[in-house]
């Protein structure tokens, strides 16, 4: 009843036009700033999810690129390991352990004749991306493991097997195959039983169990002196990170395959999202300083009835919240417009992504609708201060 | 709720206080509860001035004002409110009435400060008594000033109260309404056992009063 009353004394006699001016401002600055807010975590899911994690894509080997200057020199110090070890976008570091003698294999069987020499890597097991349960080897064990490359077989299917008149092999055929791995050095010659256990999609070397290539190194190599890495893999988050891909172009160290490409596509996304949120910061703060003005002016016009109101005895606050009702339930109704109308883009995002095969949420993220909150209370302190401000000045020049 | 008054000197009044001998100006005075305290006050010795400030419309002024020991002057907006409220009424001499409320929304606009206190009926009751029944669903920009005049006794008292503070409330009304007016007002203050401080250019005997003073 009283705010009917009120309703019909404080009016809004600053003109509709401006009222509704300043809502499509402020609607389109909320869409903006929830469109930067939605297009951030949709990248990061793209990035995080397992619908999408590329199994590559956390893993790379780095090497120094080789030039003429560090031709013989490519190995990794101390200092620069651990600096690699401290970044904030590496997880963890594993050293690729490289054979140091001489080794061959060779068919056992006459059926299918083949030898070549060949050399070995090894890595801790947490980085391999092969699950076997004979990924063990001792002086007592049956035969050697390894796993090798799937492009050493994407070789052999379909480039050496047609030049030299061979069967093509299918990975479980190669799995099943024995053959004799020999090897050879500091006078001393062994030769054992090595069969392929899986392929790796991750390093492309031969890869033997840790123990087996302790052993031999200590047998076989030369000098006994501990070698320093030269190849390391590297597990991150985030191979996209541009921080990263910097790091290894300063440090002079380069990766296989193009892993950091996301490293592009992150850039652009930055670039898209702060342009966006940007605009979107800049909409709000001339929305809110409309808005802000359209409460000074409306409370202006209505000076002596608020003036005659607070003498019957209302109190300013309850004078506040009169007047934050009627403002702010617009504003409302403005954040929920923005969550619907952002909710509708990603799911025709969504809808055309997905035949792409990039599979993104059809919902708008838990942290959109956290933003539309937060811009909501920014809304809501920003009224509610200009409101309490222009009473006190209305009271104030009685 | 007693009411003392102590050195009061508006600054718009500083130098005409100096020349007479006021009973109130820069004087200690206090009024006990329930008293009917009639101000006679010549043109221009600040009756209007003294109202204002004991309803704090203003704050200019040295001295001060004290509603059982709580100082106006230093009350916030909430406690002013509460006190406007349930504790102090008031008729100002320029009414100050909404002009575009109906006359009944200007008392009901008060009365629903305090709703439970006065019923709606009560409203329509004291109209029929000041004979303003047919005017209440007119805008006050169109009433008379003697009409007006009735709507904000009503608006008055409508409200719980310890002190009703009147700055000549009858200076539009004849005989008949004025005789009604105080039957009403009198009433009103016997059933809340509230005092009065009424402002008038000359002595009256409208009600009976327990201090006269001259400003």
């Amino acid at each position: 009843m009283l705010e009917q009353l009120l309703k019909k004394l404080i009016k809004n006699s600053a003109g509709q036009t401006k009222f509704v001016m300043a809502l499509i401002g402020l609607s389109v600055a909320i869409v903006l700033i929830l469109s930067a807010v939605q297009l951030q975590s949709n990248y990061f899911e793209l990035l995080h999810s397992k619908n999408n994690q590329d199994s590559i894509a956390n893993f790379l080997v780095v090497n120094k690129a080789l030039t003429d200057q560090n031709v013989g020199a490519s190995s990794l110090s101390e200092s620069q390991l651990s600096d690699l070890k401290s970044q904030p976008f590496i997880e963890s570091i594993g050293t690729l352990t490289s054979s140091r003698f001489k080794a061959s294999i060779q068919s056992n069987s006459s059926l299918f004749p083949f030898y070549t020499d060949i050399a070995f890597e090894s890595v801790p097991e947490e980085f391999i991306d092969v699950s076997t349960n004979n990924w063990h080897w001792d002086e007592h064990a049956s035969y050697l493991p390894i796993i090798v490359p799937n492009q050493f077989l994407d070789f052999y299917n379909f480039q050496y097997s047609f030049s030299q008149n061979l069967p093509q092999l299918t990975p479980q055929v190669v799995k099943m195959v024995s053959f004799k791995v020999t090897l050879l050095g500091t006078g001393q010659q062994t030769s054992m039983n090595g069969r392929v256990v899986g392929f790796s999609n991750r390093i492309s070397s031969m890869l033997v169990p840790q123990s087996f290539m302790d052993w031999a190194n200590n047998k076989f190599a030369q000098a006994s002196t501990k070698q320093q890495p030269s190849r390391i893999i590297i597990r991150t988050k985030d191979p996209g990170n541009p921080a990263l891909s910097s790091y290894l172009k300063k440090e002079g160290l380069i990766t296989d395959a193009d892993k950091t490409r996301f490293s592009k596509y992150r850039q652009v996304v930055d670039l898209v999202v702060n342009i966006s949120g940007i605009t979107g910061l800049l909409m709000l703060s001339f929305a809110l300083l409309i808005f802000s003005l359209f409460i000074q002016l409306t409370i202006a016009s209505c000076k002596e009835e608020i003036a005659l109101l607070i003498l019957l005895g209302n109190a300013p606050k309850s004078l506040g919240k009169f007047l934050m009702k009627r403002f702010f339930s617009a504003n409302i109704w403005i954040v929920i417009v923005g969550i619907v109308v952002v909710s509708i883009a990603q799911y025709a995002l969504y809808s055309w992504l997905i035949d792409k095969q990039i599979i993104l949420s059809p919902y708008i993220s838990l942290y959109s609708i956290a933003a539309a909150f937060l811009l909501l209370l920014v809304i809501a302190w920003m009224n509610y201060s200009s409101i309490q401000k222009y009473i006190r000045l209305q009271q104030a020049t009685k | 709720m007693k009411l003392e008054l102590e050195q009061l000197n508006p600054y718009s009044l500083k130098e005409k206080i100096g020349l007479g001998s006021s009973a109130i100006w820069n004087q200690s005075i206090s009024f006990d509860p329930s008293t009917y305290v009639k101000v006679e006050a010549p043109s221009g010795t600040g009756k209007t001035t003294l109202t204002h400030l004991l309803y704090r419309v203003r704050t200019d002024y040295t001295g001060s004002i004290r509603y059982d020991q709580i100082d106006i002057k230093n009350c916030d907006d909430d406690e002013l409110a509460g006190l406007r409220t349930n504790k102090i009424s008031i008729v100002f001499q320029d009414l100050r009435l909404f002009p575009d409320l109906s006359a009944k929304e200007n008392i009901e606009i008060k009365r629903l400060l305090a709703p439970d206190y006065s019923s709606k009926e009560l409203i329509d009751e004291m109209a029929e008594q000041l004979g303003v029944s047919s005017i209440l669903e007119q805008k006050i920009r169109f009433c008379s000033y003697g009409e007006q005049q009735r709507i904000a006794i009503i608006r008055a008292l409508m409200q719980p109260f310890e002190w009703i503070i009147l700055d000549e409330p009858f200076s539009h009304l004849d005989q008949k309404n004025i005789h009604h007016s105080v039957q009403l007002i009198d009433a009103a203050c016997k059933k809340r056992n509230a005092g009065m401080i009424i402002m008038g250019l000359n002595k009256d005997d409208h009600f009976q009063y327990q201090k006269e003073l001259v400003l």
